[in-house]
């Protein structure tokens, strides 16, 4: 497939999910991926101001746990926590161990193998959600075609958050990125009793999780609730396509 | 977390001991509402109230408790927030046997907030008015951060906690890494038991070896530790 109707594609998929009963992570976990598979990041991640006003993870291309950990540094400080706050881009930057705008948040990325990073804020117009984190391998900035179709995505993932726009708007989007936060934790808690179950390590067991959602049509979200209140049969997560 | 917010409500918790009634007091003051109760359920049914700052916030509970309807079951039952900004005039007729009882005590609004933490689903508070109307955006904001504080509370005293150790754990965000939720998730299935066990089981452990939550939790998802 060419590459402008491989974009196309993923905006109207996008686009469709916003219609129905949609699932916020798996959503934001798609957007993630498309930075990766489509935009050439080496990983990318999604993170959502809770209603405290700290930033949290939410959805990333990879479980793997030291990029994850990567992430979740940047409640503290990172690209991602400069772009919510300055409601902009952050630019690309190479990143050096201990030095640099983020000393702590640089040293964790170079050791999960990152040698560069930009940010992009979760925005429409006056309101800002959170922050598309995209990681890279390489020193090389991305294409700036490429970036404008990531802010293309991250704005369209933020349209799908702030879609209720009835009287009390600030306090549903408040409630909806707080279920959304509540939401991830159930996941983590679902990966943990898949991964017991099934004798795997947590990122193979989100990849299950995802999908057997996907194969049975059914919210991620459900399942994973499904998962913690035992109440799917074991065989669910017994095979299925590892990482 | 690191937010505002948080800091504030910490800042009015971290008298020594904290006991529950200080969280009903503080979610009172801080939100600025004429009362505050906080319910613990389980399985859809209330199981007590925790605290409750006066008698209309009481009566709230135990209403709720008798006639099994209104806002803290309904948060609870939907895990979500509800919202009654006038219950003399409510725009969806709910309640019929709640309603007219809490009016005659003087209650005009109320609303319900769950906590939870994933799957854990441990209760929901109630925060109740004098007068008609909604909630403020901001006071809205802090009752949700209240949840969360109350959620890692209600946790943690049942694990049976030392003393002052709650503001730490929330500033440092423990639960939020995602790596004690897991670890809580396997846990559950070794055990056999809830992930609300599970999670007071990591803590209890944690608390008595004198660890750090997310050191334990990282033992239990390399399997380098089997709790028994």
């Amino acid at each position: 497939m060419r590459r402008e109707e491989s974009l196309i594609r993923s905006l109207v998929e996008m686009a469709d999910t916003l219609v129905d009963d949609y699932d916020v992570i798996d959503l934001l976990t798609g957007l993630a991926d498309r930075c990766v598979s489509l935009l050439g990041a080496s990983a990318a991640g999604v993170m959502l101001a809770s209603p405290g006003g700290d930033l949290r993870l939410v959805a990333s291309s990879s479980e793997a746990m030291r990029v994850l950990e990567v992430f979740e540094l940047q409640a503290q400080e990172g690209p991602c926590l400069d772009a919510f706050h300055t409601c902009s881009r952050v630019e690309h930057e190479r990143l050096q161990a201990g030095a640099g705008p983020w000393p702590r948040f640089a040293a964790m990325a170079v050791e999960a193998g990152f040698q560069s990073v930009s940010a992009l804020p979760l925005r429409l117009r006056t309101v800002t959600v959170g922050a598309l984190n995209l990681f890279h391998v390489g020193q090389a900035p991305m294409d700036e075609r490429d970036v404008v179709v990531a802010q293309a995505f991250a704005d369209l993932a933020t349209i799908s958050l702030l879609q209720y726009r009835a009287a009390m708007e600030g306090q549903r989007l408040n409630e909806q990125l707080s279920a959304a936060l509540s939401n991830r934790v159930l996941i983590e808690q679902a990966k943990g009793v898949i991964a017991e179950r099934a004798g795997v390590d947590p990122a193979v067991a989100f990849s299950r999780l995802r999908a057997y959602a996907r194969n049975h049509n059914l919210l991620l979200t459900n399942v994973a609730q499904a998962a913690v209140d035992g109440t799917l049969e074991p065989s669910a997560w017994e095979r299925g396509p590892d990482l | 977390m690191s937010g505002e917010r948080l800091r504030t409500i910490l800042a009015e918790l971290s008298v020594p001991g904290a006991p529950a009634a200080r969280l009903c007091d503080v979610s009172t003051r801080l939100i600025g509402v004429s009362g505050t109760g906080i319910m613990l359920m389980s399985g859809d049914v209330p199981q007590g109230s925790l605290c409750s700052t006066n008698e209309a916030s009481a009566l709230i509970e135990d209403l709720q408790y008798t006639l099994g309807e209104g806002p803290s079951v309904d948060a609870y039952r939907y895990n979500q927030v509800v919202h009654e900004p006038d219950l003399a005039n409510p725009a969806v007729a709910r309640w019929s046997a709640f309603s007219p009882l809490a009016l005659s005590a003087g209650v005009r609004a109320v609303f319900g907030f769950p906590f939870r933490m994933g799957g854990a689903r441990l209760g929901a508070v109630n925060l109740y008015r004098d007068r008609p109307g909604p909630l403020s955006d901001d006071q809205h904001a802090d009752a949700l951060v209240m949840a969360d504080v109350i959620a890692t509370w209600v946790l943690d005293v049942q694990a049976g906690a030392p003393e002052g150790d709650l503001g730490a754990r929330l500033e440092d965000g423990g639960d939020f890494h995602y790596i004690v939720q897991n670890a809580a998730g396997m846990v559950s299935v070794q055990l056999g038991v809830s992930v609300t066990v599970a999670l007071i089981r990591l803590r209890a452990y944690a608390f008595s070896h004198d660890r750090a939550l997310n050191d334990v939790a990282r033992d239990i998802v390399s399997r380098a530790l089997r709790l028994e």
